[in-house]
């Protein structure tokens, strides 16, 4: 998997490729928290062009999401394919992410 | 830290009697099974999505009730013909085969931890009894807080969270957890963090499949 980060004024958005499962949990989870730079942070992630999710990809979006929130931040998601929203829905992990239909929506969201 | 077959025997053990929780022996072993697969997720030994489980580390990680779970599911998924097609629910059947194994070793590392003690005694005058009173409660309290305090909070629970609040739930020990008020009113919560671990939604099913079997039976006869 590949991430890539951008900065929007005060709000980083991470755009994740690929797969997210456990082989690339680690360097996922080391990509998600440098980017949370700023106190609280705001942060956009772009899951458009991801096209798978495990287990261990949920945990790390979970370990990031506690992290900006005790931080008193804002965490928005959005672009995620059918494959990735059908996890979300079976998890739960719906109810706890801010997901949005579109990038704008996602930056305002966070702003 | 304990792992979660621990945690699993110590929140199962009922500080008052000294004794543990009876359940149903497939709920029990549907449970340590879950709670060993979900040690080996969180080490990273085994991935799970909602078709497949999958072994992607097979080095043993140290633990022998771990690395006996993870040894059986990696032979299972060698002489199966499509290993792409073993699911959690297969896991978890071939690891409860020796959930009293589990819980036994698991009950001898609590003891050499010093948090329970082994106490052999008589009951009736005749019959042989053994008890484990709890002699340090500082984890099980622990543990009770940490799940109290996520479970009335909307506060994003960590991963270990989860899995401890599956397992209490899967053995129906809320009650040590909440008040009967508390469980009711927060039941959504309860429900909404259960579904966020999918082995642990294979052992929901599995443990509710079994209640609604011994109900049937138990109202049938």
């Amino acid at each position: 998997m590949e991430i890539f980060r951008e900065r929007d004024g005060e709000v980083v958005i991470v755009r994740l490729t690929g797969r997210l499962d456990s082989s690339a949990a680690s360097s996922a989870e080391d990509g998600l928290l440098v980017a949370l730079g700023g106190v609280p942070p705001r942060l956009v992630v772009d899951m458009t062009e991801l096209s798978y999710i495990s287990s261990a990809g949920l945990r790390v979006l979970l370990v990031v999401a506690k992290k900006v929130q005790q931080q008193r931040g804002k965490l928005a998601l959005f672009g995620l394919t059918p494959n990735v929203r059908e996890v979300f829905a079976v998890s739960g992990f719906d109810t706890i992410f801010s997901i949005a239909a579109d990038p704008a929506a996602a930056l305002a969201s966070v702003r | 830290m304990l792992s979660f077959v621990e945690e699993t025997v110590l929140l199962l053990h009922d500080e008052d009697s000294g004794d543990f929780v009876q359940l149903p022996q497939s709920v029990f072993s549907v449970v340590i099974a879950g709670a060993a697969l979900m040690d080996l997720a969180i080490r990273n030994r085994i991935d799970t999505d909602l078709e497949r489980l999958t072994v992607v580390d097979p080095r043993p990680t140290g633990d022998d009730i771990l690395d006996s779970v993870l040894s059986t599911i990696v032979a299972t998924q060698n002489k199966a013909a499509d290993a792409s097609q073993f699911d959690i629910s297969e896991a978890l059947y071939d690891a409860a085969t020796d959930a009293d194994i589990y819980r036994e070793r698991a009950l001898k590392r609590l003891i050499r931890r010093g948090i329970l003690k082994e106490e052999n005694g008589r009951h009736l005058w005749v019959f042989r009894s053994r008890r484990y009173p709890l002699i340090d409660n500082t984890e099980q309290q622990e543990v009770r807080a940490r799940l109290r305090h996520i479970l009335l909070s909307d506060e994003i629970p960590d991963p270990r969270d989860i899995v401890l609040i599956c397992l209490v739930a899967a053995c129906s020990l809320l009650r040590f957890v909440l008040s009967a008020d508390e469980i009711d009113a927060r039941t959504a919560r309860v429900e909404q963090l259960r579904k966020m671990d999918l082995i642990g939604q294979a052992v929901t099913k599995s443990a509710s499949e079994t209640d609604a079997i011994i109900h049937f039976a138990a109202t049938t006869i």
